[in-house]
């Protein structure tokens, strides 16, 4: 007996040495003791699929057809070379913050302005903005302070002051010069959001 | 007759049964230790395709969580950003394009590149709830639970590892007294926020407009008590009218 409790205090602290302390960095995936259906064979978020010949679980709409709700991606005014699947945007002003050939002034009519909708470019402005153009609109972001890259665009300058909404608008949906296109991460409304409120830093600004 | 057992086996069977009680405790003891998600899952850090800095990005550079995860707030999935987002920032010409360690960035976004394939970025995911269970980030974040609370400090790790066990009953504890962490809503991305930050007569304007009572009444209510997370959480509960469910139905629908 007496071997049998040494020999069990042994493997005891053997097994817990060897599984060492809580919270340890490791890089294995995780030691799962009932995997039951943890991981169920279906296409989730984000994630790989075998099932499918690009080995992608998110999938396109099958070739000429248009989800609901959405609009065919039509030959529009601008220039730029889009995907052939941008169904996310109509053709109207709304959509574009164009008329035709032309960058439209002022906001569409589906825009509702109100304090909220200035609060929200606001939040919008400073998350998706700040990191280049600056909490004021300026141009002297986080980004100007580390790396020599080329400058920010100063959106207080008068040159953007007198720029169309619909052009600003346009601007950051598809970018311009070295800032790259912001139509996947801003809704369409939040764009228009973050253009009020860049009007509103730009009265702030004065002159 | 003689004795068919010796005389030491009068005592066998005591001896068996304390064996045996000492072994199930031990195996209890690193069961109970060792097979828990605060054993497995803590600290795993498993090695990404880019070593992405997430002290440099969201800390040292203050970026918003939402810039790249910018669906948490809609969506029941906290997306991984596109490529697209990390090329806005080093693409040609701009932060670090030409740094090694963005070669995958490269291979998926660079038609220029000579190993340009167009193919995502495989990412590896940590935080993962079974299939069995739903969580949805955006129920949780715009009702004040902030990523900290599940994340751990994101801002403060060069490499991200899992922070919290995320088990059953890990959850269900903020589930039965969510008041503990809930803050502002403007403040939900500030992982490093705490009570103090907060200033006690906007925080009061703000329950009074919404409980439709009046400022003065809400602070002589709590007088003598601590300006912490609880008193904090105990009025946002209130003024939100938070109650998470806790039947096994709102995970395992």
């Amino acid at each position: 007996m007496r071997w049998f409790f040494l020999i069990l205090a042994i493997a005891t602290v053997a097994l817990v040495c060897a599984l060492g302390p809580r919270g340890q960095k490791f890089s294995s995936p995780p030691f799962m003791l009932f995997p039951d259906m943890d991981n169920q064979y279906k296409v989730k978020a984000q994630k790989p699929s075998p099932f499918f010949e690009n080995g992608q679980g998110a999938r396109t709409p099958v070739e000429g057809t248009v989800p609901l709700g959405y609009t065919y991606p039509g030959e529009s005014a601008d220039s730029v070379a889009r995907t052939s699947r941008d169904y996310s945007r109509g053709s109207d002003y709304l959509n574009t913050g164009l008329f035709g050939d032309f960058y439209g002034k002022g906001f569409p009519e589906e825009i509702k302005m109100d304090e909220a909708f200035l609060e929200r470019g606001k939040q919008r402005y400073q998350i998706t903005c700040t990191p280049c153009h600056g909490e004021a609109g300026n141009g002297a972001g986080i980004v100007s302070k580390y790396w020599a890259i080329p400058p920010t665009a100063n959106l207080i300058d008068p040159r953007v002051k007198e720029m169309p909404e619909g052009q600003i608008f346009w601007t950051i949906t598809h970018g311009k010069g070295l800032m790259g296109p912001y139509n996947g991460v801003t809704s369409v409304n939040d764009r228009w959001a973050i253009t009020a409120y860049l009007r509103a830093l730009q009265a702030a600004a004065g002159k | 007759m003689g004795n068919i057992f010796p005389r030491w086996t009068n005592l066998l069977a005591v001896k068996i049964l304390v064996c045996l009680g000492a072994l199930g405790t031990c195996v209890v003891a690193v069961a109970w230790y060792s097979f828990t998600p605060k054993f497995t899952r803590v600290g795993y850090m498993p090695q990404q395709p880019i070593p992405f800095d997430h002290s440099v990005h969201a800390g040292q550079l203050g970026m918003d969580c939402r810039y790249c995860h910018t669906h948490v707030e809609n969506s029941p999935h906290s997306n991984i950003p596109a490529a697209q987002v990390c090329w806005n920032c080093h693409g040609p010409g701009k932060v670090k394009s030409d740094s090694p360690k963005l070669e995958p960035l490269r291979r998926a976004m660079d038609v220029n590149d000579p190993n340009y394939t167009g193919k995502p970025i495989e990412w590896v995911q940590l935080h993962k709830v079974p299939d069995y269970a739903h969580f949805n980030h955006s129920a949780h974040v715009n009702r004040g639970v902030s990523c900290v609370e599940c994340h751990g400090r994101i801002d403060e790790m060069p490499v991200v590892y899992h922070a919290k066990p995320l088990s059953m009953s890990w959850c269900l504890e903020c589930h039965r007294d969510p008041g503990k962490v809930l803050r502002p809503l403007n403040e939900i991305t500030n992982l490093a926020w705490e009570a103090d930050d907060l200033s006690p007569d906007e925080f009061y304007a703000y329950v009074a407009g919404k409980t439709g009572t009046s400022t003065d009444e809400l602070k002589k209510a709590d007088t003598g008590k601590e300006w912490d997370r609880e008193l904090i959480g105990a009025h946002l509960q209130k003024a939100w009218g938070v109650h998470p469910p806790q039947d096994c139905a709102a995970c395992h629908h």
